[in-house]
């Protein structure tokens, strides 16, 4: 079942932690987001498949914007 | 009558009032995916302790549109029972009963349940599920101007015996502020509002179109607004939380937290603490992590989890023992403290503190959020309110710093000065009264601008600033207690508990403070 990975603040998109195709576990760093002069990981919720990743380094992504899919 | 026909005619009455509005309104009760207040209570209450005063009661009578019917209780269910073996005192709101709304007999039954869980020193619950004062009731100067009594004896128990206000279904109007003077306030997702003027009351006055669940749902009030401390899915897990929450607190401000036993080794390392805080200082971590791995059984109950995820709040245990978690969440803001962060931390240690809960203090924090926007939003006034709590504390207090700890961050999450009982430092701690980048381009402002190559200057300046801020210069100072392994938090805070268990800390006579609200 596909997931939706949301981020859980505002930033700017520090670096992409994970590519489709990965399999990643629970708490794993799916992105990584800059704001506040912090790296914050947005991490996996439960473990899956990468299947999309919806953003690009430098980009700003809002609170409550999905930033990936997981299967 | 004989007295058999007496008895019977008792144990209809009483049958006549457990059937509350009757079929049509409970059959509506549970479609609306509510329980009744009765099964409420069977879930609440350990089976068979459970005993109802003012059972009997109807309306006052004062109501001509009332006369010749009943009000099955008069729509409030109150008395006292056991909850995990232990009194509690309830006052609930039956919404099948004229959709719970709050008339001058249930007014003298609350009263009466308000006077046992007082002068009896038993936990106050209420399960509020009302569309507010029974206006039929309540209309006309000589009915009103007596009333709200129960805001003021709520206020006077504060502190007293722990309260809790479930809300589990609407709370319009003046019903609301008995959660907001309550201790611990759960919402039930999708059936439960507050607000102090509800919907058609908005739309007379202000002009303002909303639904009640936009207005006070659950989302607005455990995300937004702050008034409530916990979502949760239906009125089975909504009774859970109202007993985990209890199971943390004694009775009352005259006893002590319930010690429990656990099977968790008080000496237990865990390997996952090497790892959750990063290398690199800019990078954060879910400090909950940092939580689990150390407190009982990994259990920790987070109060507040959707509001100001700044800081995060919660109950636990250390070898059995009930403690107040206090941490800064580096995955929010840096873990920046701003005024709703500063409000939430100064009420749960003030909380803590009423009822003897230890506090424990995890920093990571980078300090005080700055700008025109938290200035203007009074955030010297919100994080006076931290450090005021922080220093009224008298419970045993300890810290653990687990990397930033600075300016005034370092002050309200219970620096050296505000006496905490062990004060430690993880070896990723830095105490600094601000972060390196910041104090070097404030104290070497004219070097880095007169050299030849500025940013490599800056380079050289930060990585200096950074050797002073090493946990090992206040530990050889003697300002922290010890630096530690992160694998012995743990035992560390255990045995710095058992020590400060006699804590005993007398201040100077006054009325009370003036606490910067």
């Amino acid at each position: 079942m596909a997931e939706e990975i949301k981020a859980h603040i505002t930033g700017v998109v520090f670096q992409i932690a994970a590519k489709t195709g990965d399999a990643i576990a629970v708490g794993d760093p799916v992105i990584v987001l800059e704001s506040m002069k912090m790296e914050i990981p947005v991490e996996a919720p439960r473990a899956g498949t990468v299947t999309e990743i919806r953003v690009e380094e430098g980009q700003t992504v809002q609170e409550g914007e999905t930033v990936a899919v997981i299967e | 009558m004989g007295m058999k026909e007496l008895a019977d005619d008792l144990s209809s009455r009483r049958s006549r009032a457990r059937a509350m509005g009757g079929g049509g309104a409970v059959t509506r009760q549970h479609e609306a995916g509510k329980l009744t207040v009765r099964e409420r209570l069977d879930e609440l209450f350990d089976a068979g302790t459970f005993t109802e005063i003012g059972i009997l009661a109807t309306h006052a009578g004062i109501a001509p549109d009332l006369a010749g019917r009943e009000t099955p209780a008069d729509g409030m269910v109150t008395g006292f029972g056991k909850v995990d073996g232990r009194l509690v005192c309830v006052i609930a709101y039956d919404f099948t009963v004229m959709a719970g709304s709050m008339g001058r007999t249930a007014e003298l039954k609350a009263n009466r349940a308000r006077e046992i869980a007082l002068t009896k020193r038993i936990p106050m619950i209420w399960l509020i599920d009302s569309a507010g004062a029974r206006i039929q009731e309540a209309i006309g100067s000589r009915n009103f101007a007596a009333t709200g009594t129960l805001f003021r004896e709520e206020s006077i128990m504060s502190g007293v015996v722990p309260q809790v206000a479930a809300m589990m279904g609407p709370g319009a109007a003046g019903t609301a502020y008995i959660p907001a003077l309550a201790d611990f306030v759960p919402m039930v997702r999708g059936t439960s509002n507050m607000a102090l003027g509800g919907p058609p009351l908005v739309k007379a006055v202000v002009g303002e179109d909303i639904t009640a669940e936009e207005l006070g749902g659950s989302k607005v009030h455990c995300e937004i607004s702050g008034c409530a401390d916990l979502e949760v899915a239906d009125d089975r897990e909504c009774i859970q939380v109202i007993k985990e929450y209890l199971s943390y607190f004694p009775s009352s401000n005259l006893a002590r937290p319930p010690v429990v036993s656990t099977s968790d080794p008080v000496d237990r390392q865990d390997p996952e603490l090497l790892t959750i805080v990063p290398d690199s200082p800019r990078r954060a971590y879910d400090v909950r992590k940092v939580v689990r791995a150390v407190v009982d059984d990994r259990h920790f109950f987070e109060i507040k989890p959707a509001w100001a995820k700044n800081i995060v709040v919660g109950l636990a245990r250390l070898a059995g023992h009930p403690v107040g978690i206090v941490a800064s969440q580096p995955m929010v803001l840096g873990g920046a403290l701003d005024n709703d962060a500063a409000d939430k931390a100064a009420r749960f240690i003030m909380l803590c503190d009423a009822f003897h809960l230890p506090l424990v203090f995890f920093q990571d924090v980078p300090g005080f959020m700055v700008g025109s926007k938290v200035e203007r939003a009074g955030i010297i006034r919100h994080g006076a309110k931290m450090l005021y709590a922080v220093s009224e504390a008298t419970v045993p207090k300890l810290t653990v710093i687990l990397r930033k700890a600075y300016g005034a961050g370092y002050y309200v999450m219970c620096g050296r000065a505000y006496e905490p009982d062990l004060i430690v430092a993880w070896p990723t701690a830095e105490i600094s009264v601000m972060g390196p980048e910041g104090g070097t381009n404030i104290v070497f402002r004219r070097e880095i601008a007169a050299a030849a190559d500025p940013s490599a200057e800056r380079a050289r300046r930060v990585e200096e600033f950074r050797k002073l801020i090493d946990p090992y210069i206040a530990a050889g100072a003697a300002l922290v207690d010890d630096v530690i392994d992160p694998r012995e938090t743990r035992p560390v805070l255990i045995r710095g508990l058992e020590m400060a268990q006699g804590k005993k800390i007398d201040r100077p006579w006054r009325k009370h403070g003036v606490m910067p609200v």
